[in-house]
């Protein structure tokens, strides 16, 4: 069990999340980040300053993002993001799309 | 209109972070607690335990009201009753109890299940104490650590966490923050980035040893022979602080000589690592400078567990690491606190001779094993805070003693557990939530005040509230055993004290939390620069001053009371004491036993707390044990199967998993599983001894033998 970026990510890579993390277990490409769940701690911490709402606990993710969690298992192919980077550029449009 | 404010509380977990809490209650209903954003600490997050707390108060099996037994001891068969009749069956059997047999035959057992200044440790002392009953030496945890540490260095708080960011090399030795310190992970990771280099010391790759640079996996119980052999490389290499020593520090020629005995071959030989990584880590912790150990509670579960923590304290001394900001080592926070602790527990009430019951020995007691139950009986056992059919060690023993008809047993709970389906009266206790507590810590230096966010659920009360009733029953009349919640935390702290500056009530109501004044910021703190240790000398200890009658519990574990201490001589100089049962010690046992059995806590539970939420149960997964491939084979084991682990004591069973994260001739188990979660329907303590340690009459709980087999 860890915690999942789903691909609500995707096209917003905000990165607050990597700030609050206490472990730095956040990895990502141009595209997204993804947990580390061997790292993961599970303090939930990241949840909440999730603009999009696009991390969840495995416990209850829902069902339309369990393949999420084989995507996330490709972590480690990408560097650590421990710091805050600007948003991508498409993010305020997804993040409308997405409804926040 | 939804009525909605928030509230500041505090962690009450026996965990060193003890976390700034915010309450968000709605309608009367704490909806959410959250880690309070603000705090140095915490900083807006709380842990796997704990961060569905709101939840936790409204969990359903919840115990709203008092119960009295009306099936067989240990069947869940209860019947509701009234707090009245609840009081008055307890004083019914109390009083006939004393007049037979006189208060010594009532035992209480309680432990951390809350760590408040109010609710927690000590909660019951002044009750127990003005009553006259048994005392209880409750020394589950750090009791041997806190005997050794002070030995070196006197009651100090030592070095704060929170400086950790300053390190050049951090030790974490038998400790793994990732799983039970999780919040000073951030400063590591600080240090690490400036260059710190991470040790971690543990037979098991924990989480905390993945993370490492360095990680080194003793045979268990090995921990004194791996520190007194980086000593004598320091020492032998010249890489020692000859004038820090010179200066600040006692017995050199003696632990010298000591050293010198553990070559790194020898050491090598006894610990099972290579003496190439003894002499690389004890140079890099030497040359390091600004270089911290954290201690772990692991290290005092075996034999020589006290001795172990006295060899390792030495070390940052020995290359003058208090000199600088993030040098120097932390075994408990705790001890700069301005608690009052002969307040909190009124040894003085205690008449002079009364009998002290090791709580380690529960099984023992009730057993009538030992402690003169010959003489005075235990007839009646009183536990809150606890949960020792799960968490004392050999578990057989202890249902034995609880199985008693003759034993009336009172437990105050916020579950149904399996050491309350064994009570005669179960009496439902409040959570953090409900309750009032000024809370210390063992991990930092702040001073948090819990307020109450929302009334108990049912007929729940504080464990304060619960003794103030029982004080009534018994028709006890010192004004003391009456005050009210506030009053109790204006006399438990010593508000004038220097550390206190500028904190007071207001502050901590408004703030939640406070810093103590521990000598500056934590960039800049070294209050030990300059040595001013207060131990008897002034100086730290390599050579105990107080080595005579060195192996004691510190009064705060025992009621303030200072009769019947064990008192024996220890070795003033650290030394090695070998496992009391291991491959090398006890070479024929290990021919029925051959695997040594290390447990160490959960991930997501605390002890056994949260092991009974469906959230917490998901991420722990089921009771495993961790086997290294060599030892599987050889007992043709898969991955995934059921084994039974035993030995002559008991026996439980488990998943095992098949891994290099344990060596060889080692098997991890986590505690804390209840009984029903198991298939053999026993847990870990089934198989683990009432045997003391070396100091401070520790458990031995890691210091085991057993062998594992296929189901
Ligand atoms: S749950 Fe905690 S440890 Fe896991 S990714 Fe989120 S912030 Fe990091
Ligand atoms: S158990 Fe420890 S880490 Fe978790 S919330 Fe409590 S104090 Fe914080």
């Amino acid at each position: 069990m860890a915690h999942i970026v789903t691909n609500k990510c995707q096209r917003c890579r905000f990165t607050h999340c990597v700030e609050v993390c206490p472990v730095a277990c956040f990895h990502g490409d141009e595209e997204r980040l993804y947990i580390d769940a061997d790292t993961c701690i599970d303090c939930s911490a990241c949840i909440e300053v999730c603009p999009v709402r696009a991390i969840y606990d495995q416990y209850d993710m829902p069902e339309e993002y369990q393949t999420c969690i084989a995507i996330n298992s490709k972590a480690l192919d990408f560097p650590v993001i421990d710091t805050k980077h600007e948003p991508l550029p498409t993010a305020m449009e997804r993040k409308k799309e997405l409804g926040y | 209109m939804k009525k909605f404010y928030t509230i500041k509380g505090a962690c009450p977990q026996d965990c060193p972070d003890t976390c700034a809490m915010i309450y968000k209650v709605e309608d009367g209903k704490i909806a959410k607690v959250i880690g309070d954003p603000d705090n140095n600490l915490t900083k807006g997050r709380l842990c796997a335990k704990l961060n569905n707390f709101a939840e936790h108060h409204y969990n359903p099996e919840r115990l709203l009201y008092p119960m009295k037994r009306v099936g067989k001891k240990g069947s869940n068969d209860f019947a509701r009753i009234s707090w009245d009749e609840a009081l008055s069956e307890i004083k019914k059997n109390w009083q006939s109890i004393i007049k037979e047999y006189g208060a010594e035959a009532i035992l209480p057992h309680a432990y951390l299940g809350n760590l408040g200044s109010l609710n927690g440790l000590t909660s019951g002392d002044r009750f127990f104490n003005a009553l006259k009953t048994t005392v209880a030496e409750k020394t589950y945890c750090e009791s041997g650590s806190s005997t050794a540490w002070m030995l070196t260095y006197g009651p100090i708080g030592g070095l704060d966490p929170e400086s950790f960011a300053y390190s050049k090399c951090l030790v974490f030795w038998g400790h793994n923050p990732l799983s039970t310190q999780t919040h000073c992970w951030p400063f590591v990771l600080e240090a690490r980035k400036k260059g710190a280099k991470i040790i971690v010391i543990d037979p098991v790759r924990t989480r905390t040893a993945k993370q490492a640079d360095i990680h080194l996996a003793p045979k268990p119980g090995t921990d004194a022979a791996l520190a007194l052999s980086m000593i004598n490389v320091i020492i032998e290499e010249g890489l020692y602080d000859a004038e820090y020593v010179g200066k600040y520090c006692s017995g050199f020629i003696e632990l010298r000589k000591r050293a010198a005995q553990f070559t790194p071959e020898k050491a090598s030989k006894i610990c099972g690592i290579s003496a190439e990584n003894i002499i690389l880590v004890a140079r890099e912790f030497a040359k390091s400078k600004a270089s911290a150990i954290r201690l772990g509670v692991a290290l005092e579960r075996h034999a020589g567990g006290g001795q172990a923590i006295r060899a390792i304290t030495c070390l940052p001394a020995l290359v003058g690491a208090w000199k600088y900001p993030g040098g120097g080592a932390v075994q408990m926070t705790l001890w700069s606190y301005p608690l009052k602790w002969d307040k909190m527990s009124r040894g003085e009430w205690i008449k002079p001779g009364t009998r002290v019951v090791n709580l380690l020995d529960l099984g023992a007691a009730l057993t009538g094993e030992k402690y003169n139950t010959d003489i005075t009986p235990i007839k009646s056992l009183f536990v809150y805070n606890s949960n020792p059919l799960c968490m004392a060690p050999n578990q057989n023993k202890v249902r034995m003693g609880l199985e008693r008809d003759d034993l009336f047993t009172v437990v105050s709970e916020h579950f149904m557990t399996e050491t309350a389906r064994y009570a005669d009266i179960v009496l439902p206790a409040s959570m953090q939530g409900e309750q009032l507590d000024i809370m210390f810590s063992w991990g930092h230096f702040n001073i948090l005040l819990n307020q109450k966010a929302v009334e108990p659920a049912g007929e729940c009360v504080s464990n304060t509230e619960l003794f103030r009733r029982l004080s009534k029953t018994m028709g006890m009349t010192r004004p003391h055993l009456f005050m009210t919640d506030w009053e109790l935390i204006d006399e438990y702290v010593d508000w004038d004290s220097d550390t206190m500056r500028g904190i007071d009530l207001e502050v901590l109501k408004e703030k939640g939390w406070a810093r103590l004044w521990v000598g500056g910021s934590p960039d800049i703190r070294a209050p030990y620069s300059k040595g001013n240790f207060p131990t008897p000398s002034g100086k730290c200890e390599f050579v105990a001053t107080g080595a005579a009658e060195g192996n004691h519990v510190k009064p705060a574990l025992r009621s303030g009371y200072t009769y019947f201490q064990q008192g024996s001589a220890i070795d003033p100089i650290p030394c090695y004491i070998p496992p009391y049962e291991s491959v090398d010690s006890t070479p024929e046992l290990a021919k029925k036993y051959p695997l040594a059995m290390v447990s160490g806590k959960a991930h997501a539970f605390l002890n056994s707390q949260y092991a009974n939420e469906k959230l917490q149960k998901e991420r722990q997964g089921e009771q495993i044990i961790i086997i290294h491939p060599n030892d599987a084979n050889k007992r043709n084991l898969n991955s995934g199967e059921d084994v039974k682990i035993f030995n002559d004591r008991g026996s439980f069973s488990s998943i095992v998993e098949i891994s290099e994260d344990i060596r060889p001739g080692v098997i991890y188990a986590n505690v804390g599983y209840w009984d029903s979660m198991i298939k053999s329907q026993t847990g870990v303590n089934n198989v683990t001894d009432d045997r003391h340690t070396d100091m401070g009459e520790s458990g031995a709980y890691s210091d085991i033998l057993v062998q594992v087999e296929k189901m």
